[in-house]
């Protein structure tokens, strides 16, 4: 071993001494380029029509413009959707299974008068036909319709959450570069997370749909392929950081690598696992209203449905649905936090 | 009984940590190793559980030698007790023991956590030997101080009753009454299983106390080997002299240190 001391100017050596401004005119041309750079990519996502509309928009409420295209096409869908959909009204001579003396909860059978308009086929004009129709009133029908989606949502969302751990547990071992069998088998687990991580659960979505059909099973599938490159990323990353004093006590007795897993590394992770796990329950909660869009069960296929078929008052009532579910869950993990801390 | 044959460790940077470095210690004996920093005593105890992979040479354990085949039974024989404690910071002491039983225990049962209640016993025991109470056993280790987690750092060291105990710098961050208590833990724990210790250490009054033995080391090489009587202040003058930084350069100080090497081996 060869220690030197450390080398100090012999006294009375002169020392000049410099210390630069922070600035100079690199950092100038830095400064232009970035904001050329943002003036041409603004202007390639119509950034300046964008100010423009919204300037107008908001001139027109003020009451200073005159039009705006903005503020029509709003107070158009929001005319529409005015009043949200609470009940539901059938037709009893199309429901084949109604049992008349065991009706729904806090339904009720009506005789609804209807006017029609029919061709008269021998005069050839349009009359109006008066009909009696017996129809079931559900007064709080759709309200359930749309509490029955939510809890599929729920649902969906807790087995993405559960696959995707259940998922990423085997890949994090092998993504973890101390613990990976060989190169082989970490450069694998590490491509198939990345794999997993680039493509977005809509995309997924998307394809499992038209594999498994429409319904919940290729929600829970996408939710959860797309969260296990997630977590087996930070699982693994979290492994290979871990305090490794632990770890080489272990190894120094031949426990095995499951083991000093177990005993050496979990411990010690634990409570970024769990931070990261209600990340991704938190994510898939939201996730799980929107996957439906493609087809994949919970609200956002009732959402898609009805916003196909112009039903705007059915669309407002889901859109409140969705607003009350997901501020109770933050309220409920304001909850959950404040007892741990 | 560990033996050193013609032990040499070159890591890749090119440090000569260990030089031909050959040496026997009998079984149930408390061999010190003193030296100043970076003399290779960590290297030298790690080659012993295969934590470092000598460049030449071998080490042989009561007639096995250490190499990829032997490790997995021999670790099992050698227990470590290390600078820092390495417990498991956010698990419970009780865990922290019985993870000394991990090579004797099925995955199954390491991982439900459910030990035999002999094991579980012995834990207790050993906990109780090395001076923590009952209170102490589901406590976090990191809760506990830097005296109390080497204590469980030695029960867990001897939970699968080790011919051989590797104790690199033990005592180094603890005040001297702790430290002797702990060395004494160790020396006790040792001779009731006559197990042979391998014990690195920076305080000489220390190693006087507890060695049966002394090796002196410096620059990866033995400087001296003998009884705590015959390591006079001389030696240990001899031993550190020129460690510390002084006008010599390096090349000087190398030449030096070769030429102790020779006065202090005759020493022995
Ligand atoms: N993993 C490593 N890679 C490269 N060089 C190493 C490594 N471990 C130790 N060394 C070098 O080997 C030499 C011996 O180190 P070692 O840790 O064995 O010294 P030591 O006697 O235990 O010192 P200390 O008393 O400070 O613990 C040193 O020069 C050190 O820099
Ligand atoms: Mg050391």
């Amino acid at each position: 071993m060869t220690t030197r001391p450390i080398p100090v100017p012999p006294r009375g050596a002169e020392v000049k001494w410099h210390l630069s401004p922070p600035y100079s005119a690199r950092h100038l041309l830095w400064l232009v380029l970035i904001v050329a750079l943002l003036l041409v990519t603004g202007q390639r996502t119509d950034m300046d029509r964008m100010v423009a509309m919204t300037t107008q928009a908001v001139g027109n409420l003020i009451g200073v413009a005159d039009d705006s295209q903005v503020v029509r096409g709003l107070s158009r869908v929001g005319t529409a959707m005015w009043p949200p959909v609470i009940g539901e009204v059938e037709e009893v001579n199309r429901m084949s299974d109604l049992d008349r003396d065991r009706l729904p909860l806090f339904s009720y059978i009506e005789v609804q008068e209807r006017v029609e308009q029919r061709m008269n086929l021998e005069t050839l004009q349009l009359e109006a036909a008066t009909e009696q129709v017996e129809v079931l009133v559900k007064p709080l029908g759709y309200v359930w319709t749309v509490f029955v989606k939510m809890v599929e949502t729920l649902e969906i969302a807790l087995w993405g959450t559960l696959l995707s751990v259940v998922l990423s547990i085997p890949l994090a071992y092998f993504a973890a570069r101390n613990y990976s069998a060989n190169r082989f088998t970490y450069t694998a687990a590490r491509g198939f997370i990345s794999l997993l991580r680039s493509v977005p659960e809509l995309i997924v979505a998307l394809f499992l749909v038209l594999a498994y059909g429409f319904g919940p099973i290729a929600g829970v599938l996408a939710l959860g392929l797309h969260a296990a490159g997630f977590l087996g990323k930070f699982y693994a990353e979290d492994i290979e950081n871990a305090d490794k004093k632990p770890q080489e006590a272990l190894e120094a007795i031949g426990a095995g690598k499951i083991k000093t897993l177990w005993y050496g590394v979990l411990p010690q992770v634990l409570p970024q696992y769990i931070a990261y796990t209600a990340y991704i329950m938190d994510r898939n909660l939201r996730m799980a209203t929107v996957v439906g869009l493609v087809g994949a069960g919970g609200i956002g296929q009732e959402l898609k449905g009805r916003f196909d078929m112009f039903q705007y008052g059915h669309v407002m009532t889901i859109l409140i649905a969705i607003f009350i579910f997901v501020f109770l869950l933050d309220q409920l993990q304001a909850r959950i936090r404040a007892r741990l801390i | 009984m560990i033996r050193f044959e013609s032990l040499n460790k070159v890591w890749p940077d090119g440090t000569h940590a260990i030089r031909d470095v050959s040496l026997e210690v009998p079984r149930g004996q408390f061999c010190v190793i003193l030296g100043p920093s970076g003399a290779g005593k960590s290297t030298l105890l790690r080659a012993v559980n295969g934590l470092m992979q000598p460049s030449s040479g071998r080490v042989v354990i009561d007639g096995t030698e250490f190499n990829a085949r032997t490790q997995s039974v021999l670790r099992r024989r050698v227990a470590m007790v290390h600078q820092h404690f390495n417990l498991t910071n956010r698990m419970s002491v009780a865990a922290n023991v019985l993870a000394g039983l991990l090579p004797m225990v099925s995955t199954a049962r390491a991982m439900s956590g459910w030990f035999r209640p002999e094991h579980r016993e012995k834990a207790c025991e050993l906990l109780a030997q090395v001076g923590l109470s009952p209170a102490h056993l589901k406590r976090r280790a990191g809760e506990l101080s830097g005296g109390q987690q080497q204590r469980v750092g030695i029960a867990r060291a001897f939970m699968l009753d080790p011919e051989v105990v590797l104790a690199d710098e033990p005592v180094a961050s603890l005040d001297p009454k702790i430290s002797s208590d702990i060395l004494r833990l160790i020396r006790d724990a040792a001779r009731e299983r006559n197990a042979t210790v391998l014990c690195s250490l920076h305080q000489v009054e220390l190693a006087r106390e507890f060695g049966d033995r002394i090796v002196g080391m410096r620059d990866g090489q033995i400087v001296f080997d003998g009884s705590p009587e015959a390591f006079t202040d001389e030696c240990v003058e001899s031993l550190y002299h020129g460690a510390v930084w002084d006008d010599t350069t390096p090349e000087e100080a190398a030449g030096s240190s070769l030429a102790l090497g020779t006065t202090n081996v005759s020493l022995a």
